[in-house]
C-alpha cells in the first residue's frame, strides 16, 4: 500500500491504516522526541500524543509536503512544548521554595544515556546531551534532527517552517554555544 | 617553562576532547520506541472517548440546569420540611436522656471555679 493510499484511508478512519502508520513511522518520531526531551519514558508519551494528534488531524494534511516532514513538525512541536512546561513547572517549585519552608529541592535532570549510541561514545555522549538541554529551542531542535535523524539542512527547514540559510545560521550558533558549553566543563572536569 | 609546556597540552587535550564529544552522536542508531505503542495509543483513545462523553453530557446546558434544580430542591426540602425539625428535636432530646442517665456532662471552666469555691465555703 503505498504513503497516499494509507493516509486517505486514515482519512476515512480506518483503524488498519491507523495502525501501519503508527509501525512505519513509530521509531522515527520517538527518536527525534526522545533526542529533545532526553526522557525515555516522557518520550514514549509524548509519541503517543504525537500519533493521537495525527489521527485527530489528518484531514488538515494537504500533501503538500512529505508525511514524514508533518510528523517531524507535529514531534518536534510537542516535545518543545513539553520542555516550556516543564521549565514552567521548575519555574513554580523555586517560588514556591521561595515562599514555601525552604526545603523543596530544585529536581536535578538525570544523565541521559541514548540507546543508540555507540558504546565507546556513551560517557562523551552523555556530556554532549547534557550541552544540547542548555540550547536554545530552534538551536536544540536543528541539532537533534541533524544529528539524530540525519536530516538535511533542506529537510531541517521544512520542518522548522524557515529557510535553508536560517538553518545553517542556527546549526554554526549551536556549534559556538556547544563548544563553549564543553570547554566549561572540560576545563573543570579534565584531569 | 615546563608548566607552560603542560597547559598547552591540557589545552590540546582538551580541545581534541571537545572535538570527541562533538562527533560522539554521529552513527548513532535510531532508538525503537515501544513495540505494544499501538495498543497503548489505542487505550489512551478510549479513555479519552469515554471522559469526553461524559463531560460533553454533564455540560450540556438542560443535564446542568436540571441538576442544579435537584440540588436546590433538594436543599430547600431538608431546610424546611418540619418533618425534619421534629427528629432533630426528638434527637436531642433522646441524646440528652442517655447523657444524664449515665452522667455524661461535661464539665465547664465554671464547674471547676463553683466546686473549689463551694470547697472553700465547706472549710
Amino acid at each position: 500500500m503505498t504513503e497516499r493510499e494509507l493516509i486517505e484511508q486514515l482519512k476515512q478512519g480506518e483503524e488498519t491504516a491507523f495502525k501501519t502508520i503508527v509501525e512505519q513511522w513509530k521509531d522515527m518520531v520517538y527518536n527525534t522526541v526522545l533526542g529533545i526531551v532526553q526522557n525515555e519514558t516522557e518520550a514514549e508519551d509524548i509519541t503517543q500524543d504525537v500519533f493521537i494528534k495525527v489521527f485527530e488531524n489528518i484531514s488538515s494534511f494537504k500533501g503538500e509536503s512529505k508525511f514524514s516532514t508533518w510528523l517531524y513538525k507535529i514531534a518536534t512541536s510537542k516535545a518543545l512544548d513539553f520542555l516550556r512546561s516543564r521549565k514552567r513547572k521548575k519555574r513554580f517549585g523555586f517560588m514556591k521554595s521561595l515562599f514555601g519552608n525552604g526545603h523543596e529541592e530544585e529536581p536535578q535532570l538525570a544523565d541521559f544515556y541514548h540507546p543508540g549510541v555507540k558504546l565507546d561514545n556513551k560517557e562523551r555522549s552523555v556530556v554532549l546531551f547534557k550541552a544540547i538541554g542548555k540550547l536554545p529551542e530552534n538551536q536544540k531542535a536543528a541539532f537533534t534532527l541533524h544529528k539524530l535523524e540525519g536530516l538535511s539542512y533542506q529537510e531541517i527547514s521544512e520542518v522548522l517552517n524557515t529557510t535553508v540559510s536560517a538553518v545553517e545560521s542556527l546549526m554554526s550558533r549551536a556549534k559556538v554555544n556547544l563548544r563553549k558549553e564543553l570547554e566549561e566543563f572540560y576545563n573543570q572536569n579534565y584531569k | 617553562m615546563s608548566s607552560n609546556t603542560t597547559t598547552m597540552t591540557n589545552k590540546e587535550q582538551i580541545q581534541q576532547e571537545i572535538e570527541r564529544t562533538l562527533l560522539s552522536l554521529d552513527e548513532t542508531k535510531r532508538a525503537e520506541a515501544n513495540p505494544f505503542l499501538f495498543t497503548r495509543i489505542m487505550a489512551r483513545m478510549q479513555r479519552q472517548n469515554g471522559w469526553e462523553k461524559i463531560t460533553s453530557f454533564i455540560s450540556r446546558p438542560a443535564i446542568a440546569l436540571s441538576a442544579l434544580i435537584v440540588v436546590m430542591g433538594v436543599n430547600a426540602l431538608v431546610i424546611f420540611n418540619p418533618g425534619t425539625r421534629e427528629t432533630s428535636q426528638t434527637e436531642s432530646i433522646a441524646v440528652s436522656g442517655i447523657t444524664d442517665e449515665y452522667n455524661m456532662t461535661f464539665a465547664t471552666i465554671s464547674d471547676y471555679e463553683n466546686t473549689e469555691e463551694n470547697e472553700l465555703y465547706q472549710k
